[in-house]
């Protein structure tokens, strides 16, 4: 079992990518690649259709191994086999997949609740306070009370991209990364997703790494873009948000 | 501030190893077949390290999700394995009947060697296989499929621990319980059935069983039992975790999942079979 590392020498906050590579069989997602976001930063990455935004975001979530190079997230390298090291060693991810990525097994709730009962003794949780904070992270993204004890195959997409937005959410996370986080909601959903995003945009303690084509969520998020085409980022002139946090070349 | 380099490192697809004929293919074949035995391998010793994994709440909600497994692997399975096991020790009597002049005693013993050495860990294990195997690699492949074994990941939640472990313990429990389940169902309906058709009384079919079981028979049973049950729990998961991403893979690592936890069940039964007698000596009077 590979423990989490930290690296001296190196920034040890925010995501890092040292000459990170990533490639399906023959074929390179993102070749040999040096990037930093720091803590509070946030990146906005879009390209084409296939181009492989969703691979780029799970590589930098540590979820997928580089092919060459590493990721580390606040100094710590993630191992696929074991990422409970990251959450022991502070580092909490809230990511939301394009399809909801929620366990089909699991009702809304007990998918929201299943993080905090498996960390219980690392976050100090009592069995009434991961129920209380479960139910507040629900609320808060108006899943309804009816569809709390619903399996996921009974809920509509939105409801599903809400229920793993609030299982994002309950962990209070200090790194998110959202692949296409407003793709086929309706409006007022996407609202509600839109201020989530904007609301971990200005967190100072929250990294963000976003894939999405959105002309409306690009122009709402005010944070640096780059484009993936060809297993290269491009830096997309004039992507500056207003902040300072946000990435640079 | 942030910085960001993307540079061009080599292409692979100008990389590639020209094709040297039969050679190269031998030599693709037996790294294809190296790096899956790897795979394989990390699938177990992930899931047996894991038992280490720091966590205490992590630990007691693996617990849960081992009894749910054992619900599912081995109490769902007793009544079909009550109808195979109770058909199939009337069979071996009326078998052993149809032969002539076989003694109650004979029966017994005959019993014992077919019974509990060889059709309950096998026949379990393959009920196992073709009942919970398949609905193993099945869900493992869905979830594979729609992305929940990453978010388990994002949330922290290690997939060897949370996924293969409880379903590699249950799998080994409810071999080994069914096993016993089997035996005695098995051995209950043949005696009912030597009884029903006189081929022979309940104190001679007692007394062979009871002489034909041996010291080391409990060593035979345990190794079958737990070894088969791993063999398909273990086969099982890393199969279903086998698929990528599309649908259309689910069945087939399934089937694939299947055939080989059978295939290697068969060979490891044997093997504990050929060993157990080589160790013990003589043949059994």
């Amino acid at each position: 079992m590979e423990p989490s590392i930290s690296v001296p020498g190196l920034p040890t906050q925010g995501l890092l990518l040292e000459r990170a590579a990533f490639a399906y069989n023959e074929l390179w997602v993102l070749r040999e690649t040096d990037l930093h976001v720091p803590r509070g930063g946030g990146l906005l990455v879009t390209g084409h259709n296939g181009v492989g935004k969703s691979t780029f975001l799970f590589l930098c979530a540590g979820l997928l191994p580089a092919t060459t190079g590493r990721v580390l997230l606040d100094g710590h390298g993630p191992h696929v086999s074991t990422p409970s090291d990251l959450v022991r060693a502070g580092v909490r991810r809230g990511v939301l997949f394009d399809s909801g990525g929620l366990l089909s097994n699991l009702s809304a709730l007990n998918n929201v609740t299943l993080a905090l009962r498996y960390h219980a003794d690392v976050f100090g949780l009592e069995e009434q306070e991961i129920a209380r904070r479960a139910r507040a992270a629900l609320s808060e993204l108006r899943v309804a009370q009816t569809d709390f004890h619903a399996l996921p195959a009974h809920l509509s997409l939105g409801v599903r991209k809400r229920v793993s937005l609030a299982r994002a959410l309950v962990l209070e996370p200090n790194f998110v990364f959202f692949d296409d986080p407003d793709a086929g909601l309706d409006a007022p959903t996407r609202k509600l997703v839109y201020d989530l995003l904007e609301r971990f945009r200005d967190d100072p303690k929250i990294t963000m790494v976003v894939a999405s084509n959105s002309r409306p969520l690009i122009e709402r998020m005010s944070v640096q873009i780059v484009e993936l085409s060809h297993g290269h980022l491009l830096s997309k002139a004039g992507s500056h948000g207003p902040t300072s946090r946000g990435p640079s070349y | 501030m942030a910085r960001l380099r993307s540079t061009l490192p080599y292409d692979p697809r100008t990389d590639r190893i020209a094709d040297a004929g039969w050679l190269s293919a031998i030599g693709r074949s037996t790294i294809r077949w190296v790096l899956s035995a790897d795979e394989l391998l990390h699938t177990l010793s992930d899931a047996i390290a894991s038992l280490w994994t720091p966590g205490v709440a992590a630990r007691s909600t693996v617990k849960r999700v081992i009894v749910t497994q054992i619900m599912y692997t081995g109490v769902q399975a007793l009544s079909l394995v009550s109808v195979i096991a109770f058909l199939l020790g009337s069979s071996i009597i009326i078998q052993t009947n149809l032969m002539g002049s076989a003694d109650g005693e004979l029966l017994g013993k005959v019993l014992v060697a077919v019974v509990l050495r060889e059709l309950a860990p096998l026949v379990t294990a393959i009920v196992i296989a073709g009942r919970s195997g398949t609905a193993m690699a099945t869900e493992l492949g869905n979830m594979k499929v729609n992305s929940e074994v990453l978010a388990l990941s994002s949330l922290g939640i290690d997939p060897p621990r949370f996924i293969v472990l409880p379903r590699l313990v249950a799998s080994i429990v409810s071999v080994l319980v069914l096993m016993i389940y089997f035996s005695v169902v098995a051995i209950g309906g043949a005696f009912i059935v030597a009884q029903a058709t006189a081929a022979a009384t309940w104190g001679s079919l007692y007394s062979g069983v009871s002489r034909g079981v041996m010291p080391f028979d409990l060593g035979l049973f345990l190794l079958k039992g737990v070894g088969l049950g791993a063999i398909v729990g273990w086969l099982c998961c890393h199969y279903g975790l086998q698929v990528k991403s599309s649908p259309t893979e689910v069945p087939q690592q399934a089937s694939r999942a299947v055939v080989m936890s059978l295939l290697c069940g068969v060979v490891y039964s044997t093997f504990v079979t050929a060993l157990f007698y080589w160790l013990v000596g003589p043949p059994i009077r």
